[in-house]
């Protein structure tokens, strides 16, 4: 075999890079540690409408335009993801494909969002459009986008679910770890964690701030936020911590992109 | 007719996942079933190595090239193509870290690199009928087959700027022998073949080990219970392997040697045939 790999010298060159092993050294630089990365739940508040929705958008304008805080926006789907995840799932499509169908809804919220914050420099953008985040930031913007992460048909199968494991949730986490942010905000019609559903037992009690472990070590078979992200938080480099917060309650989306502990902190 | 249901705030269309919350696990397991969909059952992706081949230049690409041609020619098979990227991937991520880029920053770079090699591939075999596939363009394949067209399609996953915090270390887990063995499970296919430099699978790394053994057949949960420590694929693609329904067989071919990838795609048993049985 006379054809030689010619390989560029490099600290991994020799690296098959399939797995871990590899020594190097690794000094992580932050992309744009001061923006906000914000989820709008989909069921929990766009599916309200008017009601729930404006008074948020009011506090994320003036959050913006009195306090100067640099948000980007990443909607949920609600409603209409799970009639569309029901029906793939009767079909029996591979998660991959049920993925991608479930791209369309938070973009149909995202783009719901720009046309009533246009007039505050609401902006709908694509995943594409991430690089130009620095621009629309110095332009005082505020950049929206659908929170499903880009993975579609490449989206792994999960044992137990068809349904795909990274959805808007992890979209937004993905977006804060990328960005340098410490802190991914989930704004939804909870004050965060509970001891049960309080949608269905009114007993269960609020839980102000958990580690992720702690809250994996409980094994609760519903969680208010995507396993994943309480997975991924723990060995993240940046975004170390989880804001789950009420947005129907006044105020609490002011003061939770003004830095204060509303809602529930899940930590890493 | 769907109906809209209301009465606590929201407005809800009726589903069977209507008001539930999409972590509980409960919720979950209504929506799993014992199969999946197979939208190409009888295609064969053909995944062609970046440091095992195209770093070796025209020596290893041109026989491989002819024997493309031939498999056009003589074989009545539907394959799509993936290439990988090789050294350039491995010198983008070693600067990459050096400059301590977050590893979804990593994961958006290196696409580029692979897909160098896909057009070098397409220029050498687009005078048969080839073409480069668009990202996610399967819906196309149909008209491709139909008209005699060798897709070669993207390796690299899009997970890009969101590729999660790795199990350990601060690579990229999604690489393309992932993406490949993705796109070959989500669409239901036959099989994958890797040509690679090596006559498949041996317990440890043979180009630095000379005692090491070929593994000639193995199912899926064999190896995984003695996983070699240098492997020729991504961990990763066995990860998400086992927890898959859809692909059944993995080849491991030395594209070296002419006449292991006609073999394979014949369904001959040559370098390394990785199984998954059936459910048990």
């Amino acid at each position: 075999m006379s054809a030689e790999r010619r390989t560029l010298e490099s600290t991994l060159s020799r690296s098959n890079l399939t797995g871990p092993g590899d020594k190097y050294e690794y000094r992580p630089t932050a992309v744009m540690p001061d923006v906000k990365v914000v989820k709008i739940g989909g069921q929990s508040i766009l599916d309200r409408g008017r009601a729930a929705l404006f008074p948020i958008l009011d506090e994320i304008v003036e959050a913006r335009r009195t306090y100067g805080v640099q948000v980007v926006l990443l909607t949920g789907g609600g409603t209409r993801a799970r009639h569309i995840y029901s029906i793939a799932s009767e079909l029996e499509v591979p998660t991959g494909v049920v993925a991608t169908l479930g791209k369309y809804i938070p973009m149909q919220n995202a783009r719901m969002l720009q046309m009533l914050l246009a007039k505050h420099g609401g902006l709908y953008i694509l995943p594409d459009d991430f690089e130009k985040l620095p621009l629309y930031m110095q332009m005082g913007c505020i950049p929206i986008m659908s929170g499903m992460p880009p993975f579609g048909y490449w989206e792994k199968r999960e044992e137990g679910s068809r349904i795909p494991p990274h959805r808007t949730d992890a979209g937004v986490f993905l977006s804060a770890e990328f960005l340098g942010s410490r802190r991914a905000i989930y704004i939804k019609d909870e004050d965060g964690l509970y001891t049960d559903d309080p949608k269905k037992n009114p007993a269960a009690t609020h839980i102000p701030r958990i580690t992720a472990k702690e809250l994996q070590d409980k094994g609760l078979p519903d969680l208010v936020v995507e396993r994943v992200v309480v997975e991924y938080v723990q060995r993240s480099q940046w975004c170390k911590e989880l804001q789950i917060l009420n947005g129907l309650v006044p105020g609490q989306v002011l003061a939770a992109l003004r830095g204060e502990d509303v809602g529930t902190i899940i930590t890493g | 007719m769907s109906d809209l249901v209301s009465g606590d705030g929201r407005t809800h269309i009726q589903s069977r996942l209507m008001r539930e919350s999409l972590q509980d696990r409960r919720v979950l397991s209504k929506t799993v079933s014992e199969r999946d969909l197979q939208i190409f059952p009888d295609v064969s992706l053909v995944s062609i190595g970046g440091q095992s081949i195209f770093d070796r230049g025209k020596d290893a690409i041109l026989p491989l090239v002819d024997e493309l041609v031939a498999i056009k020619r003589d074989l009545d098979e539907k394959i799509v193509i993936g290439v990988g990227g090789g050294t350039r991937v491995r010198h983008t991520i070693s600067i990459a870290v050096d400059l301590g880029l977050p590893v979804g920053g990593m994961a958006q770079l290196v696409g580029a690199m692979e897909e160098l090699n896909a057009i070098l591939l397409n220029t050498l075999l687009a005078p048969h009928g080839s073409m480069p596939m668009q990202r996610d363009h399967f819906w196309d394949l149909p008209l491709y087959f139909d008209a005699g067209i060798t897709p070669i399609a993207i390796s690299v996953p899009p997970y890009h700027f969101w590729e999660p915090p790795p199990d350990e270390g601060h690579l990229p887990m999604h690489g393309s022998d992932f993406g490949l063995f993705q796109l070959a499970e989500v669409l239901g296919m036959k099989q994958v073949i890797y040509v690679k430099d090596e006559d498949g699978l041996y317990d440890k790394d043979p180009k630095r080990h000379p005692d090491a053994k070929l593994i000639p057949r193995i199912t899926l949960p064999e190896l995984l219970a003695s996983f070699p420590e240098e492997n020729i694929l991504d961990q990763e693609l066995f990860h998400a392997w086992s927890s898959a329904t859809n692909l059944r067989r993995i080849v491991i071919v030395n594209g070296l040697v002419r006449g292991q990838l006609t073999a394979a795609l014949r369904g001959e048993d040559v370098g390394t045939v990785i199984t998954k049985p059936e459910a048990s």
